[in-house]
């Protein structure tokens, strides 16, 4: 009786962790974030109020345009005007998926911003929180040790 | 019977802990507003602190706060 209590007590207020290395995503998301098979990807998430977000998007768009990876930008402003201003003026062409009711990202469930994941055939092969120096040779480095 | 007590209440005061809800880094927008920093944007308190911090180390500049409480390392 006593043990009862004290599991139950003990594991009402476990949270949810964030989607880590290894793990796979749904066929659902998968689907949102129109990802292929057999390609990897790097889902980037980031809001018009992160200062860091701004810092490395251009570096990512660098990625994209040298054909180097595939990016899909997930953007978590509370206002899609937001984010559709910040995504023009950084000229962002890689797809953008707008996160307004947030289901992405708490699926994610990222512990830093901006967050980087690098995912193929739906499964979460390695992720990046916070501002990193020099995101777009760590990207590359991480990529060819993937390839 | 005393034990059982015990364990009832402080077991519901940690279930009051966990009520405390968590911001998330992509919840912060709000927190990110320079208005949001210690002392505000133009307050009196940034400005006293920063001029005795002049007067006693002779030098200034280095108190701004890069990143925008975005939960960034």
């Amino acid at each position: 009786m006593f043990k009862k209590i004290i599991y139950s007590l003990l594991f009402s207020s476990v949270a949810l962790f964030a989607l880590e290395s290894g793990e796979s995503i749904s066929k659902e998301v998968q689907e949102q974030l129109k990802l292929k098979a057999d390609k990897v990807y790097v889902i980037d998430f980031f809001a018009s109020w992160c200062k860091s977000c701004k810092k490395e998007l251009p570096l990512v768009l660098n990625l994209y345009t040298d054909k180097i990876v595939e990016v899909i930008g997930v953007n978590v402003d509370k206002k899609k005007e937001d984010g559709e201003k910040l995504v023009k003026d950084l000229n962002l062409s890689f797809p953008i998926v707008y996160d307004t009711d947030k289901k992405l990202v708490e699926t994610f469930d990222p512990l830093g911003f901006p967050a980087i994941y690098y995912v193929k055939d739906g499964k979460v092969l390695h992720v990046i929180f916070g501002a990193v120096k020099n995101i777009d040779e760590v990207i590359k480095e991480d990529i060819k040790s993937i390839k | 019977m005393r034990s059982f007590l015990m364990i009832l209440v402080s077991g519901s005061f940690f279930m009051g802990c966990s009520l405390v809800q968590e911001v998330k880094p992509w919840e912060k927008e709000t927190l990110a507003k320079p208005i949001m920093q210690f002392g505000g944007l133009h307050s009196e308190v940034t400005k006293f602190e920063s001029h005795v911090y002049f007067s006693k180390e002779a030098s200034r500049g280095g108190s701004g706060v890069a990143g925008g409480g975005c939960g960034c390392n």
